[in-house]
């Protein structure tokens, strides 16, 4: 969808720069490398549920990554989304387990995202300090605040009601694609629409270009700043709602713990330049899928656990240092 | 110095230039903005290599100055800007790189604030040289600057503009300092742009022009006004520019007792509709400042603007917009345009903050507005998809000024419109500044070109250390006059 409007977008101006369009969206020959790779790991890796799999489980680290890009493109940074995830996935939890209705809890913990990104967005927009030091301190408050709230333990699903209603979210499928797809889906043409389509989007990357020129141009980059983080924390808050359907089940101290990095990395992958000013949503998109394409042919492979996360970490390095040198190519 | 060449790609910033200064000597350089003043000193420090032409200190050739070198040599430079690092403390700003050891490692802190404070009480000031750096005012910085070059053994000491920052009062201290130093045998180069003071302390003089070496002498042989005659020349820009008078009699802004503390004071001025007036000066004199009031980028601590008569909301750049006010900032690669858009969103950026309603982009539209400022400001681009970054300076000016033509403001507010672009296109911009008039827009050009204010100004107000110095209508216009004022040659008694 993303690719064939790019297309069109191409064309209007001085015919197609093929080159170009590689340049700018690398992540595409990735993921076709890392598919191939897959195919040669295992005969069934391009099969469509194993591609559905593949996608279901990128569903969280995915959805997360679009709202990351918004904060990378402004030039910022968000380390606390982990810790977002699993308060409100606690809370959710809690949340489902007393009124037992699903529509109450993803409102509830879209709300519990919404409000922890906004307060991180107060105080790096309004308070002007540095993003990273806001949520390196979020990160960790947030958890502990958490771990306060479960008793250090498991919040669990009620069982009795967990199989009629969340489980057949977080397993169900309409036809062949999984619901957590289509969601994932459904979320990134959202979000690639208010990035390319609004006024919001705009305002987005001007401020990650040039911060100075963006206000001396009437945009209110404190206010600009602070949607950016609630909407990450509301897009993160969709992710602890279907995290609770997937698992049915929130370990308080290690839920999302690290999913700051996964999601960066994804973000990275997908072409997203972290100095902010430049990127693209169906990049994240497709990021989170290369991750977790990674690991699945380190499985395969059977490469050692211990091993997979030093060979993740160079390939993550690979992949944006190719995507410096093809813009150095560029220019 | 002999036959000093210096060019930056096709500019020549400095020409065949040849200087020299004496024993005990101070010695005023002149010459206006962009005249190779700074260009020529930095040579000198070792910062810039010359294209070619020699150096002779005390007789001796050193054409391959570096920084270190000139300062081994006793070449002392006060930078224009400040170079002190802000998170030490006033003594290790002093000493950094030349600190004083104890066997080998050890920071003899002791012995550097001695000296330290002797410099100081030589300076007759009372700087505490254990306090950081941050918590002095820019003037204090300014005299720590200067501390630094006096600390140790030198010859010569270059200031570059000094005194943009300082008192009255610690312009006098300061020059009683350096009547000392000339006593000591130390001899000076002096920039300024401030006749008062260069006729006070220099002993000779030195005019730079377009890069060019243009007059020596000693300052008792000349007057204030010969000495601005030699600074502008007399090659005044005789290309005439078509202008009509279109100037109405309503007043559309005005400012009254318009304050910005530290910066300028009491501005007042009427614009009435089809007028252009040019704010001009030289560096220092409040008029950055003063533009980003006008537009509510900064806050005035003092008086009102009006427009139309009713006050302006200046609570925000939004809000100044959507009233009808339009502001091209200066310095357009930092301010102006957003390098990883292309031309399409760089254009229409104004137009989303303050006139566009509801959320939703329609590509066609913004694809039609392109077209239509393309052809209203003549953009020589490929096509709207390309980055703002891969056009030319004068065509990323022309898709800045499109930004804001096509908002339909009352008022324009132009800062430094031309900088940094060739000539055809400044012609080209003259001619879309004279368009707007034409159409009935009010004009506040902000520039330190005579030339341009030659072209286009219906009035052009001189400003001076913060302050409306003079004020002069198109008719008495005059390159040397304006600069008599500019350079606050009338302020002294």
């Amino acid at each position: 969808m993303s690719t064939s409007l790019e297309l069109s977008m191409n064309k209007k101006s001085k015919g197609f720069d093929f080159k170009r369009f590689i340049i700018n969206h690398n992540y595409i020959l990735s993921l076709i490398l890392m598919l191939l790779i897959g195919r040669i790991a295992s005969d069934q890796f391009l099969s469509f549920p194993s591609l559905m799999n593949l996608m279901r489980s990128s569903v969280f680290i995915g959805i997360i990554a679009l709202g990351m890009s918004l904060v990378i493109i402004s030039g910022n940074i968000d380390l606390s989304v982990g810790s977002i995830l699993a308060l409100s996935a606690a809370i959710g939890v809690v949340v489902f387990n007393t009124t037992q209705n699903m529509l109450l809890t993803l409102v509830m913990c879209m709300f519990l995202g919404a409000l922890m990104g906004f307060f991180n967005g107060i105080f790096v927009g309004v308070a002007k300090v540095a993003s990273f030091i806001v949520t390196l301190a979020t990160l960790t408050a947030f958890r502990s605040i958490t771990i306060q709230f479960g008793d250090g333990g498991p919040q669990i699903v009620n069982h009795e009601i967990y199989f009629d209603t969340l489980r057949k979210l977080g397993y169900g499928k309409l036809g062949p694609f999984p619901y957590l797809v289509l969601i994932f889906v459904g979320i990134t043409c959202a979000v690639w629409y208010l990035m390319n389509r609004t006024k919001f989007g705009r305002y987005v990357y001007a401020v990650g270009s040039n911060e100075k020129a963006a206000r001396l141009t009437g945009i209110k980059v404190e206010y600009i700043k602070v949607m950016i983080f609630t909407i990450t924390g509301l897009l993160t808050g969709i992710a602890a709602f279907l995290y609770i359907a997937r698992f049915g089940s929130v370990d308080v101290a290690t839920a999302g713990k690290g999913f700051e990095l996964d999601v960066i990395a994804a973000v990275a992958i997908g072409g997203t330049s972290m100095a902010g000013g430049r990127g693209f949503i169906q990049g994240s998109f497709f990021g989170a899928i290369i991750l977790f394409a990674i690991d699945a042919i380190l499985s395969a492979f059977q490469v050692p656990a211990f091993v997979t996360d030093f060979i993740k970490g160079v390939l993550i390095l690979g992949a944006v240092l190719l995507q410096k040198a093809l813009d150095r190519n560029a220019e | 110095m002999k036959n000093i060449h210096k060019s930056f790609g096709a500019v020549h910033a400095v020409r065949d230039v040849s200087f020299s200064v004496g024993e005990a000597e101070i010695h005023g350089l002149l010459g206006e903005n962009g005249a190779g003043k700074s260009t020529l000193m930095n040579i000198l420090g070792g910062i810039l290599r010359q294209d070619s032409g020699q150096i002779y200190i005390d007789g001796e050739e050193h054409s391959h100055l570096t920084p270190v070198k000139a300062s081994r040599l006793g070449i002392r430079f006060i930078h224009q800007e400040l170079n002190l690092v802000n998170d030490l403390k006033v003594y290790e700003n002093l000493f950094l790189n030349n600190e004083i050891v104890k066997s080998g490692i050890h920071l003899n802190r002791k012995e550097m604030i001695r000296r330290s404070r002797e410099v100081f009480e030589r300076m007759n000031l009372d700087i505490d040289p254990t306090v950081f750096v941050r918590e002095l005012d820019t003037s204090r910085k300014q005299l720590v600057e200067i501390a630094r070059a006096l600390l140790f053994e030198c010859r010569l000491i270059i200031m570059d503009e000094p005194t943009t920052a300082l008192t009255n009062e610690e312009i006098d201290n300061l020059f009683t300092i350096m009547r000392g130093l000339r006593d000591e045998g130390i001899s000076c180069i002096y920039i300024s742009h401030k006749m008062p003071e260069l006729f006070e302390i220099c002993d000779k003089y030195t005019v730079m022009r377009d890069g060019a070496y243009i007059a020596s002498g000693n300052f008792a042989d000349i007057n204030e006004q010969q000495a601005t005659e030699m600074l502008v020349g007399r090659n005044i820009d005789d290309d005439v520019f078509d202008k009509t008078d279109c100037v109405q009699d309503e007043v559309v802004f005005e400012a009254e007792n318009l304050s910005c503390e530290g910066y300028f004071s009491n501005v007042s001025f009427k614009l009435r509709k089809g007028e252009i007036i040019a704010f001009t000066g030289l560096f220092g004199d409040g008029r950055g400042e003063l533009s980003e009031c006008l537009f509510g980028a900064r806050k005035a601590t003092d008086g009102v603007i009006r427009l139309n008569g009713d006050e302006l909301n200046t609570k925000s750049i939004a809000s100044v917009i959507r009233s009808g006010v339009s502001m091209v900032p200066r310095n357009r690669k930092e301010r102006s345009i957003i390098k990883d858009m292309n031309i399409r969103d760089n254009i229409s950026m104004a137009y989303f903050t303050s006139r566009h309603k509801g959320i939703h982009i329609s590509p066609k539209k913004e694809y039609r507005r392109y077209e239509e400022n393309r052809k209203a400001t003549n953009i020589k681009a490929a096509g709207p998809d390309h980055l703002i970054t891969s056009l030319s300076g004068g065509n990323q000016q022309k898709v800045i000024f499109s930004r804001w033509f096509g908002l339909d403001s009352d008022v324009y507010i132009l800062d430094n419109p031309t900088q940094g672009i060739d000539v055809g296109a400044k012609f080209e911009i003259y001619q879309l500044i004279t368009r707007l008039v034409d159409q009935g827009k009010s004009v506040i050009v902000f520039s330190s070109e005579f030339p341009e204010i030659h072209k286009i100004a219906d009035r052009c107000i001189v400003m001076y250390k913060g302050e409306i110095n003079k004020e002069f209508t198109r008719k008495e216009l005059d390159e040397v006059e304006v600069m008599y004022y500019a350079t606050g040659s009338n302020k002294r008694s």
